[in-house]
């Protein structure tokens, strides 16, 4: 919490509030970060068992967006945050909305361990769980992030995602690929795409976290701005 | 289809560049002002531009010298005797802390509200047109114009128009502020200071003074001490934080509010420790 600052305001209760709902934001990063490491263990050991659980914990996450979103309507209406305090609940709602999705691509990957893939199939899962390796640690780099709003490495792991979508794309080229030699299999194939896909949002919302780091930190508001713009923050 | 810019989406008109105003955009000019109470430094060195038709608003902690800033601008600092007054203050270039100023012509042009409403024991009516008749006004016509169009500016019209010649002692407090505004304004004034208008008020009248001030801004240009700093934010364009003398950060009152350039500010406004 090192750029958070704020165990200093005069009135001791508003510092208990934004602890307390920042902590419930780490709870629910972890909450998610969790899901989606057992997706893809789900995916990569074919275990249905897992796969079924991460199904069935989603709407932890929900509701931990959906009380979030409640203490963040409460402290606007009790302290009328200004200027940090304010970027910081601005932050903080929109990443819990943006967790809240990422929870949800989650479950779709899960999905994809319930489909029943011959031995030779499987081999596109493992280019999957590559992919999926590289995105739980974008998301674990970003979740670390928001934990100590460091803006420094939000601005380094924006560019991320590009990687993550080239990754994607010459995916997605290997699974076109399979479908035309083996049309029989594309109903397998598409669940395989649909979590590649279900990956890449996530790189998408991870990088939206890390601009909601930096309007905190910097101020600047860097959606929809060029690669460019944010690196020369 | 259709584009949407968040230019657009803004609305209002945008920020003034407030170091780089042209000279027809600015109302008041204050040139290193430094002002004594006796040994005790109170403004140091202020340098700013408050422009035209605009809401400007200074905050800052109590003794922090923005009262003190606010009563200059209409030299009623001039009644405290160990108070000392160097720099300048442009009212349209001319500097009213000059050798041959008319220090009651000038309050003719630069009107000012204080905290506690402060109408005179007498009626509605001639509280309002008071400032017209100690200039010599007597045409009853005029008179009656200006009272009712400084009542309307006052938004107190409605509520007073058919009891003008009734004692102004007995309007609630939120109305006697309302009409010390249409007293200021019945001389029709370039300037309204406004030094927290609405610290004694309840917070319905509170928000009707605001929404006045919003109107008023059309006509004059206004400046407002205020130590409610929502306040500042809701009704000022643009904002100035001020903290032991010193003019820390003035900018225009979004930026102000959501991304402050310095930490003293960033400090006052969120509520820490200095």
């Amino acid at each position: 919490m090192d750029n958070l600052n704020i165990g200093r305001h005069i009135s001791g209760q508003f510092n208990e509030d934004l602890e307390r709902v920042i902590n419930h934001v780490m709870h629910m990063g972890g909450l998610v970060e969790k899901q989606l490491n057992d997706s893809l263990t789900a995916v990569g050991d074919s275990d249905e068992e897992l796969a079924k659980k991460v199904l069935s914990s989603d709407y932890h996450i929900n509701h931990m967006e959906v009380s979030i979103d409640d203490e963040c309507t409460r402290i606007i209406a009790k302290r009328q945050p200004a200027a940090s305090d304010l970027r910081l609940i601005m932050a903080i709602i929109k990443t819990i909305a943006d967790l809240e999705r990422i929870g949800d691509e989650a479950q779709k990957i899960a999905q994809v361990a319930l489909e029943s893939l011959s031995s030779d199939q499987k081999a596109l899962l493992q280019s999957l769980d590559n992919l999926g390796r590289r995105v739980l640690e974008f998301l674990q780099a970003t979740l670390d992030a928001f934990t100590r709003m460091d803006a420094e490495t939000a601005i380094k792991m924006h560019k991320n995602d590009e990687k993550i979508d080239r990754e994607y794309e010459a995916l997605m080229r290997q699974l076109m690929t399979y479908m035309m030699e083996e049309p029989r299999m594309i109903p397998q194939i598409m669940s395989v795409i649909w979590s590649a896909r279900a990956l890449e949002r996530i790189g998408d919302r991870c990088q939206n976290i890390c601009e909601y780091i930096i309007y905190f930190v910097k101020g600047k508001d860097v959606r929809h701005t060029t690669a460019e713009d944010v690196q020369a923050l | 289809m259709i584009s949407v810019s968040p230019q657009i989406l803004a609305g209002s008109q945008p920020a003034l560049d407030l170091n780089n105003l042209n000279p027809e955009q600015v109302a008041l000019e204050i040139k290193n002002l430094n002002l004594h109470y006796g040994n005790k430094q109170a403004l140091q060195n202020i340098t700013m531009s408050i422009p035209k038709g605009q809401v400007t608003a200074f905050i800052g902690p109590s003794g922090c010298g923005k009262s003190t800033l606010l009563r200059c601008i209409n030299r009623m600092n001039d009644l405290v005797d160990i108070c000392k007054v160097s720099g300048e203050i442009n009212l349209h270039g001319d500097n009213i802390y000059g050798k041959h100023v008319d220090v009651a012509a000038l309050r003719r042009k630069v009107g000012m509200v204080f905290q506690r409403p402060n109408p005179f024991p007498k009626t509605i009516y001639e509280n309002v047109i008071y400032g017209l008749r100690i200039t010599g006004e007597k045409n009853r016509r005029v008179l009656d114009e200006a009272a009712e169009t400084s009542l309307r500016s006052a938004a107190l019209w409605n509520e007073v128009k058919d009891r003008l010649h009734e004692s102004a002692l007995g309007l609630s407090g939120g109305q006697q502020q309302r009409l010390v505004i249409a007293r200021a304004i019945a001389i029709q004034p370039e300037v309204l200071l406004l030094d927290e208008p609405t610290s004694a008020l309840d917070p319905i009248s509170t928000l009707t003074i605001e929404e006045l001030i919003n109107d008023l801004k059309k006509q004059f240009t206004v400046v407002i001490v205020t130590h409610n700093m929502q306040q500042a934010a809701r009704v000022s364009d643009q904002t100035a934080f001020m903290y032991m003398g010193d003019l820390i950060e003035y900018n225009d009152t979004n930026t102000l509010f959501t991304t402050p350039m310095k930490k003293k500010t960033e400090d006052y406004i969120t509520g820490r420790y200095g």
